[in-house]
């Protein structure tokens, strides 16, 4: 085996959690906002549905080919050539994915706190850590995540709380006033980003005991969800109809915390919170990718490979996108159906194939 | 690890020397021919002006020699109860009493050992054993006399305590052994001895409770001590950089502590002590981060209290690593959350300061890492002297004459103190050194690099493990029954289980439904 | 070996990093070189530019206290003006000529001249919402003479006249808009908003203060109507905002006068559509104390305290009713959420008649409910002077 830790299922959870959550939080007010109005804070539940579908394709999968990854069963599925194939270009879109999210994460930091500095520092820092965390293997990240899961909750919650005060209940009326459509439709990017949740299938072969995978992969679909829901929901309590008009609502809301004069402009609050979220989700991808390419080369050891995929990462992230704009539009057109595609529909269709094979063999 | 590839093949053949050593075969033994045995021992303690060799006959009829070193051992004794019986002449040994039955029979000494070797007599005479070597007998006897000059058991300077035991460990070994065996007396409390340093041949031993230790721990430990070569140990210290895990890290990964009290709690959840020769301090491994934040009085003092003090120091520990840096991110990159009013009130006192908020923090902390150093090494008497100099130079007139502002002493003089609130040392100095980085990072991209030097920082901390037990347990990876006593401290009854470390382990320390009322009090 | 090496390059890459991030400190400013802004106002001048006007604190000022003894110079803000085509225009030119950076991220008060709003607010609050460092919680206010005179005065309480604002606004006499809420207004096409109104006083003469002045209705982007403090009252209780308000009675039967305090009050909305009839229904409930009492009445009697409960309704009623004839009927802008009211209840019919809304809310029929009660009689229960016998009963 290439990763010789293991984990706990538990260690999944808290990483798969902020996988997910980190760019969504800050995000998702706004695209759902955007269709789903008043409604945006039911589009997380209807999303959560392709969270699962994921979980349990990922872990039937699992359960037909123990102790390997998508990379790996792929070839036994349909055979060498074209299993190298899906994998390459599953290989791809994750890089591509996390270039992307690296972006992201350098476009808002950029755009809210340091204006000037260079997009290539922000980047490269952050791969820079990343690459340590991915180069310290499986048990390094899991540990680190399991200490910053806390972190998390604890600072998510504070906003919350300090938020409470501000709100306005109204706004959430009238509930589903335009009927199930918009919140629907408001769902159709975030259910790509639940997707993301087939990475589950590069730890279910790592965990220590290996029953507790679809439990607590479910228990982490759940988790976003009610995050999810919270911040689209409190976003909205607070900003109404105004919330699709700000890029990041969530932010904005904990810019307009002011308690007693003292407590006020926790906005780098959520920048801590985002930033140990991009770290975690960063390292996530970046760890399926480096795991995943070594075993498309067969190789014996995946550390070689960690600083060169780190380099291949920040240039995919530097050259992916030009502008903030287009990466939105990118992220809200393109992307979705790209993803869909990888996150998806091949698992889905190899999923199908192994069944009938298995039967067959039978 | 990268240790082991720095030091290349040249260890391994010492190690098999090492160990042919143990081994009887590469000895000489010792010869029937007393002057023989005395030339030997004349030539390699030669130029040793401590070295006393005593000729004497037994009974009038054996030639015998008595050697041993000024100063190790105790020469009143030696005379009372080995000499003077030994050179009486009485009627009844016409006999030809075995000469070795005869020593034993005259010798009113407990500790009365065979010697074969001259090996064996250089090292029981070195540790103050006297030898007595008798002419036409291949062996000796070693009289177990050693005495020499010890410091008494004081209190320990760096872990006071207001509740616990006062005493603490000493230079001598045979002390510390006591001190310990006296503490557990039960014969599981085991004790393996070792021999380190080419020169020095420092005395280290090994010491666990049997039953509650892990023995392939125990295993693990002997062979990274076993691994050492070195000419000499001059205090538990050089053995601990070569045992630690990972040695490029700043954080301590064995406890060092100068309390019998702290080791014995630490043997009873199944840790194992090394204990060396000539330093007061004994290594504890394994050991986690937490362990570095809880101090002994924790477990004296009331729970409730002890569970509040830990989380202050859990604060304080926060603050001791993050406040300069915060706030020279605040000042340089985040004004807007400062509140208003203290934000011009922060402005008004830099107005005249010349140096900008980062070069400002640096000359602070520096300068107040400088009068730590310096009132550590200084007489207590000169200390004062210090101390008010720090007060009054640094944190008055610096002040006043414009080259800091009065905020940034008060974010030094915060620091400072939370970081003396850290019980170990070892972890406080670490911890105070790695602020340094910080503040760079923090002056360069504001939180945003205080956030990327924590996650540095916990990545490193995970990567960390000390003898197999990950750094950060029993939070990473969490074990929820090991919360009670690092997050928190649960009352002694609640303490039922012992802390899981590595392998196999004995479970339970007490039983459990312990817990005190009144009803049960009345039975 | 191979670890080792790989350790020697970890560590080359970790020096050529620190050594990239060493280049420089983009983003740092030093605390003294920010010209932190306190208040900002919005003027227009004749030739239709933006005069912007900045309120700026002075650190040097406030130095003298503690150290080297130096006196306090000068005052403690300093305010500047410049006119340009848009407010970062303005900006810019602003720049030029001060020695430190501009900082708007303590600014918590701007002022917009009635000159202004009359033309149209929208595409001057955006700069507030699109550059980073305004706070979106910045306190909004009208100001119907020139707006550099309200940043000059001086202050007795707080720091600055903008800080004086802010905390009469905080106090809830009259409006408390924030920039959130006035976006999230502007967002919403069919409702109107109020903004506080502030202006310069001379009274006593010789000193200068604020006062808060009623109110200004901003109806689709422009301000078209102003109403005074007790009309600023009455969209409050409509608003369901209102804090800290006194009503003074002059009961029947007796002389003098009675004054309450209001505790708590509450505003309920709800609109009812009944056969194509649409009327928002008011509930009001209220809770006040006796804070003084000029009559011989015995409070404490609970006939008297039902009677004047009664008097109380009436007199909130009465007050409501002046508020919504004239901003509802004269003016004809939604500043109460009724239209978010029937929106929230029924969706669907308002989707429908959205367009229509204009026309329909001056004609809209409202009924207000309003429940008082009088919770305590306050610390004396009957006048002083007369006896607890000859507390008239009546």
């Amino acid at each position: 085996m290439l990763e010789k830790g293991k984990i706990s299922a538990l260690q999944m959870t808290v990483l798969l959690y902020p996988t997910i959550t980190a760019t969504a939080i800050l995000v998702l007010p706004a695209t759902t906002g955007n269709f789903a109005k008043q409604d945006m804070w039911l589009s997380p539940i209807w999303a959560s549905i392709f969270g699962y579908l994921s979980v349990f394709i990922a872990y039937l999968l699992h359960h037909y080919y123990p102790q390997k990854t998508l990379i790996q069963f792929s070839e036994k599925i349909v055979g060498v050539i074209p299993g190298k194939l899906i994998s390459f270009g599953f290989l791809f879109f994750l890089l591509h994915t996390n270039g992307l999210n690296l972006r992201d994460y350098g476009e808002f930091v950029i755009g809210n706190f340091l204006p000037k500095t260079p997009m290539i520092v922000i980047i490269l820092s952050m791969a820079f850590v990343c690459a340590i965390t991915v180069y310290g293997g499986l048990e390094v990240m899991a540990r680190a995540s399991q200490f910053f899961f806390p972190v998390f909750v604890v600072l998510f919650l504070f906003i919350i709380i300090l938020l409470v005060p501000v709100l306005n209940p109204e706004n959430i009326f009238p509930i589903l006033g335009e009927g199930l459509t918009p919140s629907l439709k408001g769902a159709l990017i975030p259910s790509q980003w639940f997707n993301e949740f087939i990475l589950i299938s590069f730890f279910l072969p790592y965990l220590n005991r290996n029953g507790k995978g679809l439990k607590w992969g479910i228990i982490a679909v759940t988790l976003v969800m009610i995050t999810l829901v919270i911040s689209n929901l409190f976003s909205l309590l607070l900003f109404g109809d105004l919330t699709p008009f700000f890029t990041y609502p969530f932010m904005d809301a904990a810019r307009y915390i002011s308690i007693a004069d003292f407590l006020q402009h926790v906005e780098s609050i959520i920048m801590a919170l985002w930033v140990t979220g991009m770290f975690i989700k960063i390292s996530v991808f970046y760890y399926a990718v480096v795991i995943g390419v070594a075993q498309w080369l067969d190789l014996t050891n995946y550390r070689p490979i960690v600083f060169p995929i780190g380099f291949l990462l920040v240039v995919v992230s530097i050259w992916s996108t030009p502008s903030l704009q287009k990466l939105i539009d990118f992220s809200g057109t393109t992307w979705p159906f790209y993803a869909f595609l990888f996150q998806m529909l091949i698992p889905i269709s190899l999923l199908f194939i192994a069944i009938i094979r298995k039967k067959r063999s039978k | 690890m990268a240790w082991n590839l720095l030091k290349p093949k040249k260890q391994k053949k010492k190690k098999k020397q090492t160990a042919t050593k143990q081994s009887k075969q590469g000895q000489n033994p010792l010869s029937t021919n007393l002057s023989d045995n005395k030339n030997q021992l004349r030539s390699i303690y030669q130029d040793c002006s401590d070295f006393i060799l005593r000729s004497f006959m037994i009974s009038g009829k054996h030639q015998a020699i008595l050697i041993y070193m000024d100063g190790l051992s105790n020469r009143e004794e030696i005379d009372d109860n080995v000499l003077s019986p030994l050179m009486v002449k009485t009627q009844e040994d016409q006999s030809d009493l075995q000469i070795d039955k005869l020593i034993k029979n005259r010798v009113s000494i407990s500790d009365v050992k065979e010697v074969k070797t001259i090996e064996d007599c250089i090292q029981l005479i070195s540790s103050g054993n006297p030898v007595v070597l008798v002419n036409n007998s291949k062996t000796g006897f070693s009289v177990g006399l050693p005495q020499w000059e010890k410091r008494s058991i004081e209190a320990p300077e760096a872990e006071k305590a207001i509740r616990g035991p006062r005493e603490g460990f000493v230079e001598t070994l045979a002390v510390n052994i006591s001190m310990l065996r006296r503490k557990i007396r039960s014969p599981k409390l085991k004790m393996q001895s070792m021999e380190i340093g080419r020169y020095t041949k420092t005395n280290v031993i090994i010491t666990y409770i049997d039953g509650v230790v892990d023995k392939t721990l125990v295993e693990e430990v002997e062979n990274r001590l076993k691994r050492i070569d070195i000419d000499g140990i001059l205090d538990s210290g050089v053995i601990e950089e070569f045992i630690e895990d990972n040695p490029y890290s700043p954080f301590p990964q064995i406890l060092e502590t100068e309390r019998p009290d702290t080791v014995t709690g630490n043997l009873l959840e199944g840790r194992i002590a090394i204990l060396v020769d000539g330093s007061p301090s004994a290594l504890i491994v394994p050991i986690t981060f937490y362990s570095f934040l809880q101090a002994n009085e924790d477990y004296y003092n009331r729970f409730l209290i002890a569970t509040a003090i830990r989380w202050l120091r859990f604060i304080l520990v926060i603050i001791s690593l993050l406040l300069p840096s915060l706030y020279v991110a605040l000042l340089t990159f985040h004004q807007e959350m400062i509140p208003t009013a203290l934000l011009i009130s922060m402005a008004s006192s830099r107005e005249q300061v010349p140096f900008p908020a980062i070069v400002e923090v640096l000359i602070m902390e520096i300068t107040f890492e400088a009068l730590r150093e310096a009132g550590l090494r200084l007489p207590k008497q000169i200390g004062s002297a210090v101390s008010i100099v720090g007060a009054l130079v640094i944190g008055e007139s610096a002040v006043s004459a414009g080259i800091v502002s009065a905020p940034m002493v008060i974010v030094v003089a915060i620091t400072g103190i939370a970081s003396f609130t850290i019980p170990r040392y070892s972890a406080a100095i670490a911890l105070r050194m790695l602020r340094f980085p910080l503040i760079f990072l923090g002056g360069m991209l504001g939180l945003l690099g205080i956030m990327l030097g924590i996650i540095m920082v916990i990545v490193h901390l995970s990567t960390l493990r000390s003898f197999g037990v990950p750094y950060l347990s029993p939070m990473a990876p969490m074990k929820y029954s090991e919360i009670k006593d690092t997050m928190m401290r649960a009352p002694w009854w609640k303490l039922n289980k012992r802390p899981h470390l590595t392998g196999e382990y004995n479970e339970y320390r007490q039983s459990s439904g312990q817990k005190p009322s009144p009803i049960r009090g009345k039975d | 070996m191979h670890l080792l090496r790989t350790n020697i390059l970890l560590r080359t890459i970790l020096i050529c990093l620190l050594l990239l991030v060493l280049n420089g400190c983009w983003d740092r400013v030093e605390i003294n070189d920010l010209a932190i802004v306190m208040g900002i106002g919005l003027d227009k001048t004749e030739e239709g530019d933006i005069e912007l006007s900045v309120q700026i604190a002075n650190p040097k000022a406030m130095a003298g206290s503690g150290s080297s003894g130096g006196q306090s110079s000068g005052n403690p803000i300093v305010v500047e003006t410049v006119t340009g085509r848009t407010i970062f225009d303005a900006r810019s030119k602003l720049q030029e000529s001060l020695s430190r950076q501009l900082f708007e991220g303590h600014n918590r008060v701007i002022f917009i001249s009635k000159a202004l709003a009359e033309e149209g607010i929208q595409k001057h609050i955006d700069f507030f919402a699109r550059f980073p460092s305004p706070r979106l919680r910045a306190n909004i206010f009208i100001v119907d003479s020139k707006v550099i005179d309200i940043l000059k005065v001086p202050s007795d309480f707080e720091l600055n006249s903008s800080e004086v604002a802010r905390e009469l606004a905080k106090l809830k006499i009259g409006m408390n808009i924030t920039t959130k809420d006035l976006l999230e207004q502007l967002a919403n096409e069919s409702s109107s908003i109020a903004l506080p109104s502030i202006t310069v006083e001379d009274k006593p003469v010789g000193t200068k203060g604020l006062r808060v002045n009623g109110s200004a209705i901003i109806k689709e982007n422009k301000m078209v109507g102003e109403i005074d403090n007790a009309l600023s009252r009455g969209v409050l209780w409509l608003r369901d905002e209102i804090k800290l308000s006194s009503v003074t009675l002059e009961p029947e039967n007796t002389e003098g006068y009675i004054s309450f305090k209001l505790l708590r009050s509450s505003t309920d909305l709800s609109p009812t559509i009944k056969n194509g009839k649409w009327k928002m229904v008011v509930n009001i409930t209220t809770e006040d104390d006796v804070v003084e009492n000029e009559t011989n009445l015995d409070v404490l009697d609970p006939k008297i305290t039902d009677k004047l409960e009664k008097q109380l309704e009436q007199k909130v009623t009465e007050r409501i009713q002046k508020t919504l004839d004239y901003v509802q009927k004269e003016i004809g802008a939604d500043v109460f959420g009724f239209g978010e009211a029937f929106y929230r209840k029924f969706p669907k019919q308002w989707n429908k008649e959205k367009d229509m809304w204009a026309e329909k809310f001056p004609e809209l029929e409202v009924e207000i409910n309003c429940k008082a009660y009088i919770r305590r009689p306050g610390r004396s229960n009957i006048p002083q002077g007369t006896q607890k016998e000859e507390g008239v009963k009546k």
